[in-house]
């Protein structure tokens, strides 16, 4: 087990590192034209453009752009954005955003979770009856119409029946139950339909046929074999998940005028904030790689049969 | 039941609690200005500003020299009086005294406003290093700025100036062509004679700067609400990025009595349609109105309160690529025949009806510079000149004098076979926009570059069919080209383009801010052409310093520019419907600059402005702004 943990941990510092270098590599072979607006365009001159873009730095060799990047990195240093907050630390923005994104993405997490798993099981154990086909109703339009259309309408309609506001506010804990259920509705479909697939796979093995011949009980069966099992495919995403929930998400947190974590890396490519983009890849590339490998371990605890080396047991 | 009831009375509680914040009200007028934008503002240091979001939010907490007043005059702000020389290269401006700069909880702090903070301004938009975009609007106004700049420029790059950088440094005080020359008292020298000085100074980049303060925040200047200080009649109390401005009234503000509206809030939203929802649910001062919108509202309660607000000072053009990489329009566009069956062809009512379906005539504009703008000591605008008032009132849109000029350039340019003379068939290569065999014979390819915008892409097919209508289907194809990211990057910086359209701001009160911009080697000029006689004409109109002459000249450098169809105004921007509780035209008003963003003497009353109202008062603002420039001044 040791072994693996450091063999994987190696793994994925060399992944984390070459994510970065190789985004850092790829934003400067973009055109500079990107860190001018076009009304720059019609007020600087050429030669005023380039005296921007040197004091910028980004004229220098990437390696040695690179050099730089690293060894302010290495002394704590997250640098300071350049187009997206004109010369704003970065580690302000994280600091001022990534809160709200956590909070949403966490209440989000647990509702799915809780809401998700109630209603797979539910599906599950009432097969082809009422519930199970509105269940699977709820779960297919939510996740083929477009997510916009419902969001829309939940902010505009469900806000204007219940008398709650159109955006949040921090100090109106009203205002933070519709983005959190809206952030949920899709993630909530996702777990109840693969709970109810993975469950109902499994209720027609032979081991819980056998079960059932020898007079188990519906809820013992339930409990302790079929759960247990069906948890494995479900658990090897959770910590992703939850490691994810900094990065906001991009449609809800624009509706509702949540200042998080959503738009902040597009925005970042999109204006060239080459500073931004790579801290945040490699924020976001590290929680991923670390997610997938808590994502083993958590199998391992909830299913002792799987072993993640060979040399063991 | 008794248990259902008690529950009942704490949930009526607790919703209460939520929905009992009452708007305060003082006199009849409410205290609390409510907006939003969904244009993120980056920074809000004054001198690197980038959104309307963020010119509001500036213009209000901190003051220049001058400001606009409500009928667009330039008054005195922080400077009480000004002089200048006879040929107008120096002015010298007193300050007011006893002014300080506050924090962000509007506390004085322990620095006054002194001649030396407008020095420090221009000290700092000099270094390049601080990355002041727009310095070049004024890097030539002031002596011996543009030439520190690029010392400074140059040193970093490496080159030979014979001289350290302390040394240019230090040398800012001598060259520079701006003086404290007491405590309240400073002093620009220019580099040529500039009558218009004064509307320079409602720019961002005169605006002062407390340099003890600067060096403690460094890079973070301006950053957050605790970063920046504030001399405005507002100070920034509430600073959440991306979510919530608060700017709350300066009570130490020199001219706090007419600090009308005590609060002004805006938060962000994602898009305009909550905009009109969040109005309507009482939560915002006003709202803009889109197109179809309007027709959704049309009938309901809401519809006597929706007005149409002025256009503005930004103008739209149809610019010709005179340098085509597509031999066939390089050749035509070089025919004034040609440009003139352009001019004549294209129906710009029908354009502007895309915008406005209402009223699309009264968005029309036929010239470069914006009309109501620039006013001389006669009362007369620059557009009525008469080099300019029968372009500026005659539609230039006529299809068969469009086919007629079509014509005349086809019999001046082609052989009778049809084959354009000079050219022989050839490929046509405008990477991602457009690339076709060019057969070098009628009809005339043109390559029309637009985007991926619903409306721009309208737009592009409806002027496709307009060309194609107006000036034969056998004399010119258009071929629509489509920029799906970057439209500079596209289109204007490699020039694949043969006609193509932008809108245009204007930035001081001077002719001269868009024309000089216009010349060959000005920035403006992205078609690639080159007259001389134009070149010449501005030459010669910047040389005037008498008013009356000086516009003179510059309307003949427009009509020079107009007649031989070198570029083609169409239409003006701004224009929006909106509704509002705010009163129209009480705040400063301007064409251009930071002050016309003030809220001033704003008034807003507990029930949206009707159209009747609003119309009522822009018939007496209207009437009041003739008597006060007809008065001359």
């Amino acid at each position: 087990m040791k072994r693996y943990i450091l063999k994987r941990s190696l793994q994925s510092f060399v992944t984390i590192c070459l994510v970065i270098f190789v985004v850092f590599m790829m934003l400067r072979m973009m055109p500079t034209s990107g860190y001018f607006t076009r009304d720059d365009y019609l007020n600087m001159t050429e030669e005023m453009r380039m005296v921007y873009l040197k004091n910028l730095g980004v004229l220098d060799p990437p390696l040695v752009q690179f050099k730089h990047f690293l060894s302010s990195l290495l002394s704590g240093d997250l640098g300071r954005s350049v187009t997206v907050y004109p010369k704003l630390a970065i580690t302000t923005i994280l600091k001022e955003k990534v809160g709200f994104s956590a909070a949403f993405g966490f209440a989000s997490e647990i509702i799915s979770i809780t809401i998700g798993m109630s209603l797979g099981i539910a599906m599950a154990r009432n097969k082809d009856k009422l519930v199970d086909n509105l269940g699977t109703g709820y779960a297919v339009i939510v996740r083929s119409i477009p997510s916009l259309i419902y969001l829309f309408l939940i902010q505009v309609w469900v806000s204007k029946i219940f008398g709650l506001p159109m955006l949040f506010y921090k100090n109106r804990p009203e205002s933070w139950i519709l983005p959190a259920i809206s952030l949920s509705l899709s993630s909530i479909a996702w777990y109840a339909i693969w709970l109810r697939r993975f469950m109902v796979d499994e209720e027609n093995r032979e081991y819980i046929k056998f079960a059932k011949v020898k007079g188990f009980s519906q809820k013992y069966i339930m409990k302790h074999h079929v759960l247990r099992n069906v948890l494995v495919p479900i658990a090897i995403g959770l910590p992703s998940d939850f490691l994810l929930i900094i990065s906001g998400s991009l449609i809800i947190e624009n509706l509702y005028s949540i200042p998080g974590m959503g738009g902040l890396l597009i925005n970042a490519i999109k204006q060239m904030d080459n500073n931004v983009v790579q801290i945040l890849v490699l924020i976001y590339s590290s929680l991923s790689v670390i997610g997938v490998f808590l994502g083993d371990l958590l199998v391992v605890l909830v299913d002792p049969r799987i072993r993640l080396s060979e040399s063991e047991g | 039941m008794k248990r259902s009831i008690s529950w009942l009375i704490i949930i009526t509680m607790i919703a209460s609690l939520f929905t009992g914040c009452s708007k305060e009200t003082s006199g009849s007028y409410e205290d609390v200005y409510y907006s939003t934008f969904s244009t993120e503002y980056k920074t809000l240091n004054p001198y690197n500003l980038s959104s309307t979001a963020a010119y509001t939010m500036v213009a209000n907490s901190i003051d220049g020299l001058v400001e606009n007043d409500k009928y667009g005059m330039i008054v005195p702000s922080l400077a009480e009086s000004w002089t200048n020389n006879e040929d107008f290269t120096v002015w010298t401006f007193k300050l007011r005294e006893g002014v300080f700069w506050v924090d962000n909880t509007g506390a004085k702090t322990e620095y006054e406003l002194t001649a030396d903070d407008f020095v420090e301004g221009i000290r700092y938009i000099a270094e390049p290093k601080n990355g002041a975009k727009n310095f070049s609007t004024i890097s030539k106004v002031i002596d011996g700025l543009y030439d520190y700049y690029w010392n400074l420029a140059d040193f970093d790059d490496g080159v030979d100036i014979g001289k350290t950088r302390e040394e240019v440094i230090a040398s800012f005080d001598d060259t520079v062509g701006v003086k404290a020359l007491d405590k309240y008292t400073v002093e620009y020298r220019l580099r040529s004679s500039t009558p218009f000085f004064l509307s320079y100074l409602i720019i961002e980049l005169f605006y002062p700067v407390e340099k003890a303060y600067l060096d403690k925040v460094g890079e973070n200047f301006g950053t957050s609400m605790d970063t920046m200080l504030y001399n405005g009649g507002y100070y920034i109390s509430t600073w959440e990025r991306d979510k919530l401005v608060v700017l709350t009234k300066n009570e130490n503000y020199w001219d706090k009595d007419n600090i009308t509206v005590k609060e002004l809030n805006f938060q962000k939203v994602g898009d305009e349609i909550t905009g009109l929802e969040m109005f309507q649910r009482g939560e915002l001062t006003g709202c803009s109105v889109s197109a179809d919108q309007l027709k959704a509202l049309k009938g309901t309660e809401w519809e006597k309160y929706i007005y149409l607000k002025d256009k503005n000072t930004v103008t739209y053009w149809f610019t010709m690529n005179f340098q085509s990489k597509n031999p066939e329009f390089q050749t035509f566009a070089n025919n004034l025949n040609f440009r003139k069956a352009l001019l004549h062809g294209i129906d710009r009512v029908k354009i502007s009806s895309l915008y406005e379906p209402n009223n699309p005539a009264f968005f029309i504009r036929n010239t470069i510079i914006p009309e109501n703008t620039l006013i001389d000591p006669e009362g007369v605008d620059y557009t009525d000149y008469p080099n300019l008032k029968p372009i500026k009132d005659t539609s230039p849109y006529d299809p068969a004098l469009a086919k007629e000029c079509m014509q005349k350039a086809v019999a001046e340019l082609c052989n009778s076979d049809k084959t354009i003379k000079g050219l022989s068939p050839s490929k046509v290569d405008m990477d991602n926009i457009a690339a076709f065999d060019s057969d070098g014979k009628l009809p005339v390819e043109l390559v029309l570059a637009t985007t991926t915008d619903p409306i721009e892409t309208k737009k592009a097919l409806l002027i496709a069919e307009m060309l194609k209508a107006n000036l034969g289907e056998e004399n010119i194809k258009v071929v629509v080209g489509y920029a799906a990211n970057s439209f500079q990057d596209e289109v204007f910086s490699p020039m694949n383009f043969d006609l193509v359209d932008d809108s245009y701001s204007f930035r001081f009160g001077d002719p001269s801010a868009n024309l000089t911009r216009l010349t060959t080697d000005g920035s403006l000029n992205e078609g690639g052409y080159n007259i001389p006689e134009f070149d010449k004409l501005v030459e010669e109109a910047l040389a005037k310093n008498d008013i009356k002459e000086r516009y003179t000249k510059f309307s003949e450098a427009e009509k020079y520019m107009l007649d031989n169809v070198y570029l083609m105004p169409y239409m003006t921007g701004g224009g929006s419907y909106s509704m509002s509780k705010e009163l129209p035209y009480q705040t400063p008003m301007g064409g251009f600059g930071l002050t016309r963003f003030k809220m001033k003497g704003a008034k807003i009353q507990s029930k949206p402005v009707t159209t009747e109202q609003y119309n009522e008062i822009k018939t007496q603002h209207d009437k009041e702004v003739k008597e006060k420039f007809a008065k001359g001044k």
